[in-house]
């Protein structure tokens, strides 16, 4: 077992290197993309490049992604200093969102299903 | 390290493991993970009476995970890019289209209601992953806060309701699935997506990478 979690702590290690690579070389050489976008990028290219095989980092990789959602709690806990909005305003702009995300969303998906279809037929 | 950054820590991720738990057994959008774990959560502080800059150090650690996580995305992209490049082109008009209509709109609408500029501005980066969007935000003047805040209820409505209306609209292709919600709800919706099948993560993350870069180049133009 200790073998294991030393073995995922190791991969965790290394997407922590890649993405500290990419905050650097954003902040280096000015490149208007967040360093985490970057560091993605790059680890995609070491892949495909086969510098770095899939088995050193797949389970580090795998178990980050499966708990993607709890990473973004505290942030979302950080509405709760909302307080100060006016509450006719906050419930127009939720109505905003609302509105464009669901659209958003049916016209993104709707799209993409009937161009794949389309070209099946 | 102190004591109450150790119990925040805990506390959130016992919160988030029984919530996973909650949302196996009672699938409901009120119930989804990051739904009831951020009004639980809330609730907890209010109720303990501590004001959330005490959690924000906890908040801080949690977050920092949050950059290696992004670069993970990396690995379901690679394992399915031979289906990514084989449908690039129809995932690329359908993430410009769906993701501009969605700015639009918001543009519209705080134009009719003559909301100030810093206002329609964080509306407008609201698709974008938050450290994306806080980027486009100060390029264009937006109120960085605000930003933030609607970046996350963005991704909180598509991850709660974006499976649902997608079954509802008969969008049962997993890259439309996937695309749609990680063009519109960013990580948040990506994460919650993903739950769905390799497909539609891989798809999502790669999705909310191409619109951050997509939207910065878009309301740089506009």
């Amino acid at each position: 077992m200790w073998k294991n979690i030393s073995f995922v702590l190791l991969q965790l290690m290394i997407l922590w290197a890649i993405h500290q690579l990419g905050l650097f070389l954003t902040e280096w050489a000015s490149i208007p993309l967040p360093g985490n976008v970057l560091g993605m990028v790059i680890l995609f290219i070491l892949l495909v490049s086969g510098i770095i095989p899939i088995t050193w980092i797949e389970r580090g990789a795998k178990l980050l992604i499966k708990h993607l959602t709890f990473f973004f709690i505290p942030i979302c806990v950080g509405l709760m200093t909302l307080g100060h909005m006016g509450i006719s305003e906050g419930i127009f702009l939720m109505f905003v969102i609302m509105l464009s995300t669901c659209i958003g969303i049916i016209v993104t998906g709707g799209m993409s299903q009937t161009i794949s279809r389309k070209k099946e037929e | 390290m102190n004591t109450i950054l150790i119990v925040h820590i805990v506390m959130t991720i016992a919160v988030y493991m029984i919530t996973k738990k909650i949302y196996q057994r009672f699938p409901s959008p009120f119930l989804t993970p990051i739904f009831l774990s951020t009004v639980l959560i809330m609730a907890i502080l209010i109720f303990r009476d501590v004001p959330y800059s005490q959690y924000e150090p906890a908040k801080n650690v949690i977050t920092y995970a949050l950059g290696p996580a992004t670069v993970a995305l990396a690995v379901p992209i690679y394992k399915n890019r031979k289906f990514i490049l084989k449908h690039g082109l129809a995932a690329g008009v359908s993430l410009i289209l769906g993701s501009t209509v969605a700015v639009v709109i918001s543009l519209i609408m705080a134009h009719l209601f003559q909301i100030t500029k810093s206002v329609s501005v964080s509306l407008s980066v609201k698709s974008a992953t938050v450290p994306i969007a806080l980027e486009i935000a100060s390029l264009n003047q937006g109120d960085l806060a605000l930003a933030a805040i609607f970046v996350m209820v963005t991704g909180m409505i598509g991850a709660m309701f974006g499976p649902r209306l997608l079954n509802i609209t008969n969008i049962s292709d997993p890259m439309a699935r996937g695309l749609a919600i990680g063009t519109i709800a960013h990580g948040i919706g990506t994460a919650q997506i993903a739950r769905e099948g390799e497909i539609q993560g891989a798809v999502a993350g790669s999705a909310m990478a191409l619109t951050g870069v997509y939207l910065s180049i878009f309301l740089w133009v506009f």
